[in-house]
């Protein structure tokens, strides 16, 4: 299959890419890194009983990309990525209890709405100006942007809400919240994340298309649209003149675009080695402008590579969504998707003039700690939506079936490459030998296509 | 939830739009990553006053290194008289003499390639060599040899199409850049490479081409006898094309070319009419945007009118508002000699080591195979029964000289020929500005160079 081919080369190069790095501290941030990858595949398999773990395969692969940059530059910024990578996990695993029962998810809709909408005005108030936005909240150690945490909820309230999508005043309620999101962050002007919470509102609305709603939904978007360009005209008509011109603007705003394309090129399709370029000179590197500085030097296959990752996350997120409990996951897996995707595209075709340059982060890769948690934390939607959990024996569906094939070949190939020190993978067992792990949700006959019209 | 489920495929569209994204940004990068990589602000190769550092060497046909970077600094060849002859093909670090090899082929000299990137160059700390065909030597006898004049003088194997000597003058010394070399009118033209960039009014070296014309379009054009009186009237009592001597009646046209009579010639071209002319002329790539290989050739321009016959007549002698480049004429003798094709001057030998029979020959004057050979006939029995051999001592030499005149200037001098000799198959251009007649400067400057390459074979 596509995406484990995929998965297998990327971690031979990962651990071969991972292996250059020889200094201490760098060496025992890697171990580190190492070992919380495979405590987490074991446990993960012990505990659920099953060994496919393409998206954290992916996660881990894309993070280690990461983490590697990171160490690049220094080894404060390896161990605060690794810390960074933890909390991601942490978040992870906390969205996927929280999800695990939709009951339980729709009751933390409200709080979790008013605590984000109260977080980023929290932040228009508290928040430092960094760069011409106003989207950062230093804690000492770790200065942290509420703006990629509340990613996360966007889509937890977006998809919960429009599950159970009956009376209007959720409806209101919802849009009210994505407003105020919205508002929020264009009153901080950080055009490029919302413009990415943008986008995922009319991903969501769409996946609810179909009646009177959507095109309500369509015209408070264009509504927004021209309220929002309106008050940015003279911001937007600064920060867009370079684009497409970036030649022009070489030493002015297209200074980093150009940069990134002289860059890209002259690192090939193999790069010039890591520490050897000149991008790591040029303002964010290791966040903003972390693709060029991987295509300059780890080359353009790594970086294409990465690319596909992000697409094969996408691909798994619509496979993953016809098998979903509820509409609950399918919406939140797809929108997941799609904001990373598109958060993807404006950060890379953004650095490379095919889009304008918003000053986003690449998710997993770049240097931060909040981008890494939301990074995970989307990934966990994703994984929800897919049903590794479903036994065959207790679904008759052709579903279960039509995924055992994948179910083998994943068991033989997984663990390969990453996995240089252990000799063989732990012993695999069938979900079917096991009773009900801890990680499984409820039955399916629970979770089964009513659940779109259980309230 | 079907429903949902069903709307998630249309999420297929934007992952193909994503994917259709990376496919754009590699094609683009394939198409257009060279010209990235040698842009002035990649630090991988150009230093902070955006001078070429790490570009590899360049080194002449016979060994000799013209430049090369040694630590961070491009470093040029000792002889400040070397430095000032090759000073227009070698070009500058800055961009300044557009058409220059280092500006030029800057990208080779990076050894960028897609695959690679600019891998080789950061490993060896410097680009590949670039072999170029010029001989700095030959160049520095030109560029003595041309003396207080300015103008163009190119050398090239019209078998090859290796150009062997391109000199270009006035010109300054790279490495003590002189301050008033943009306000000092001596410096004029300083920056222009006048054997690929200038356009000079021919002469009668434009001769070569009524003869052409005449050649195709006038089946008895060698059975016909012609007179001279020292001028040819076009509208009775108004002033013709004036002659350089009186050449008296009974001239043949072999006659008629080595006296380089105005005359005769205007009474041809009148006789063949504009559209004919300009016919010949675009065939052999006048009107026509020209490269050398990479390098673009100033556009020659003839123009001759087709209701004004003294025009004409003076067009079809090469002057009116006839222009030519000296490269492109260099390769319409190089037609000539080589029996039709005329290969391009080709300045680049070899690039990164690669073998010299990897640069492919192009053609870029043809004419006919039957002309080329009469005006080969022609062109010998100047030198041979005209000027003399012994103006071109063993060259076994064919040519034409030409004085072209400027109003309100000395006439700029002119010879374009090329030997017959199986060892020694080189073509030459020399335009001396304001040396009066052809015979005199552009001829022994002409000489002087053949001779150096007679007496220093290229192996």
């Amino acid at each position: 299959m596509f995406l484990i081919t995929v998965f297998q080369l990327l971690c031979c190069a990962c651990v071969i890419l991972r292996q250059k790095d020889i200094s201490a501290i760098t060496i025992y941030t890697f171990l580190g890194y190492i070992a919380i990858e495979w405590v987490y595949m074991s446990l993960g398999t012990i505990i659920t009983g099953h060994d496919y773990f393409e998206l954290e395969a992916i996660g881990f692969f894309l993070s280690g990309i990461g983490l590697t940059v990171c160490a690049s530059f220094n080894d404060a910024y390896a161990y605060k990525q690794l810390f960074a990578i933890i909390l991601g996990l942490v978040t992870y695993l906390m969205v996927i209890l929280l999800t695990k029962d939709v009951n339980i998810a729709s009751k933390l809709r409200t709080p979790a709405a008013i605590g984000s909408v109260l977080i980023l005005a929290a932040n228009l108030v508290l928040a430092q100006s960094i760069n011409g936005t106003l989207n950062w909240i230093d804690l000492g150690f770790f200065s942290i942007q509420p703006s990629e945490l509340v990613k996360v909820t966007f889509i937890f309230v977006g998809a919960v809400s429009l599950e159970k999508l009956l009376s209007s005043t959720s409806l209101t309620k919802y849009l009210i919240f994505c407003i105020g999101c919205v508002g929020a962050l264009f009153l901080m002007k950080d055009f490029g994340t919302a413009l990415i919470f943008f986008f995922t509102f009319i991903l969501i609305a769409f996946m609810r298309s179909g009646d009177i709603r959507t095109i309500f939904f369509v015209c408070t978007g264009a509504l927004m649209c021209a309220v929002l360009v309106f008050y940015f005209k003279d911001h937007v008509a600064a920060r867009f003149a370079a684009y497409r011109h970036v030649w022009e603007y070489m030493d002015t705003t297209g200074y980093q675009q150009s940069r990134a394309l002289i860059y890209i090129a002259s690192g090939g399709l193999f790069g010039l080695g890591l520490g050897e370029g000149h991008v790591r000179d040029i303002y964010a590197a290791s966040t903003d402008m972390v693709f060029a500085l991987i295509v300059e030097e780890l080359g353009l296959i790594m970086g294409i590579a990465i690319l596909l990752c992000f697409a094969g996350i996408a691909f798994f997120a619509i496979r993953a969504s016809r098998t979903a409990g509820s509409t609950f996951y399918t919406i939140a897996a797809v929108s997941a998707a799609g904001m990373m995707l598109f958060q993807l595209s404006l950060n890379v075709f953004g650095i490379t003039d095919l889009l304008p340059l918003t000053g986003v982060t690449l998710p997993f890769v770049s240097r931060g700690g909040s981008s890494m948690i939301c990074s995970w934390g989307l990934l966990a939607y994703i994984r929800m939506a897919s049903a590794p959990f479903v036994p065959p024996e207790a679904d008759p569906r052709p579903l279960p079936i039509r995924r055992r094939p994948r179910t083998q070949r994943t068991a033989r190939t997984t663990p390969r490459p990453v996995q240089p020190p252990m000799p063989s993978p732990p012993p695999i067992k069938r979900p079917m030998d096991r009773p009900d792990p801890v990680g499984r949700p409820q039955p399916p006959q629970n979770r089964t296509g009513r659940g779109g019209g259980a309230k | 939830m079907k429903i949902t489920v069903r709307r998630a495929y249309v999420f297929y569209a934007v992952i193909v739009a994503f994917l259709a994204g990376v496919a754009i940004l590699i094609a683009d990068i394939a198409l257009n990553g060279q010209e990235w990589v040698s842009n002035s602000a990649n630090r991988h190769l150009y230093s902070r006053s955006n001078a070429v550092v790490s570009a590899g060497p360049v080194v002449d046909i016979r060994g000799t290194i013209l430049a090369e970077t040694k630590g961070e600094k491009r470093v040029y060849n000792e002889d400040a008289e070397l430095r000032m002859a090759i000073l227009h093909v070698m070009g500058d670090t800055h961009g300044f003499i557009s058409t220059g090899t280092q500006n030029l082929y800057s990208d080779s000299l990076s050894g960028y390639n897609f695959v690679d990137g600019i891998y080789t160059l950061k490993k060896r700390g410097v680009g590949p060599e670039l072999v170029i065909n010029i001989d700095g030597e030959a160049c520095k006898v030109a560029y003595e040899a041309l003396g207080e004049f300015n103008g163009a003088v190119a050398v090239y194997n019209y078998k090859t199409g290796q150009l062997l000597c391109s000199v270009s003058k006035p010109t300054y010394d790279l490495v003590n850049k002189p301050d008033d070399v943009n306000t000092n009118p001596k410096y004029n033209g300083a920056y222009l490479d006048k054997v690929v960039s200038g356009l000079y009014t021919p002469g009668s070296i434009m001769k070569i081409v009524t003869a052409a014309c005449a050649i195709e379009n006038i089946p008895d054009i060698y059975e016909r006898t012609f007179d001279c009186n020292g001028e040819y009237v076009v509208t009775e009592g108004q002033r013709g094309v004036i002659c350089n001597a009186d050449h008296k009646t009974g001239l043949t046209f072999q006659d008629a070319m080595n006296k380089s009579c105005n005359a005769v010639f205007a009474q041809i071209a009148i006789e063949l009419g504009a559209s004919k002319l300009k016919a010949t002329a675009e065939a052999m790539g006048f009107n026509t945007e020209l490269y050398a290989k990479e390098v673009r050739i100033k556009m020659s321009r003839y123009n001759p009118p087709s209701n004004d016959n003294l025009e004409l007549g003076w067009a079809g002698i090469g002057q009116s508002t006839t222009l030519v480049n000296p490269c492109h004429f260099l390769s319409i003798m190089g037609a000539i000699a080589n029996g039709g094709e005329g290969y391009a001057p080709d300045r680049i030998f070899a690039l990164g080591g690669i073998a010299a029979d990897k640069r492919e020959l192009q053609v870029m004057v043809s004419i006919n195979p039957e002309t080329a050979k009469k005006l080969d006939a022609l062109l010998r029995s100047n030198i041979k029964d005209e000027y003399g051999d012994d103006r071109f001592p063993d060259l076994e030499m064919c040519g034409k000289t030409g004085t072209a005149q400027i109003t309100g200037a000395t006439s700029h001098s002119w010879f374009v020929g090329y030997s017959q000799r199986d060892d020694l198959p080189l073509a030459v251009v020399c335009v001396a500005e304001n040396a009066g007649s052809g015979m005199k400067t552009a001829v022994n400057v002409s000489n002087t160079v053949m001779q150096y390459f007679l007496e220093n074979p290229i192996e």
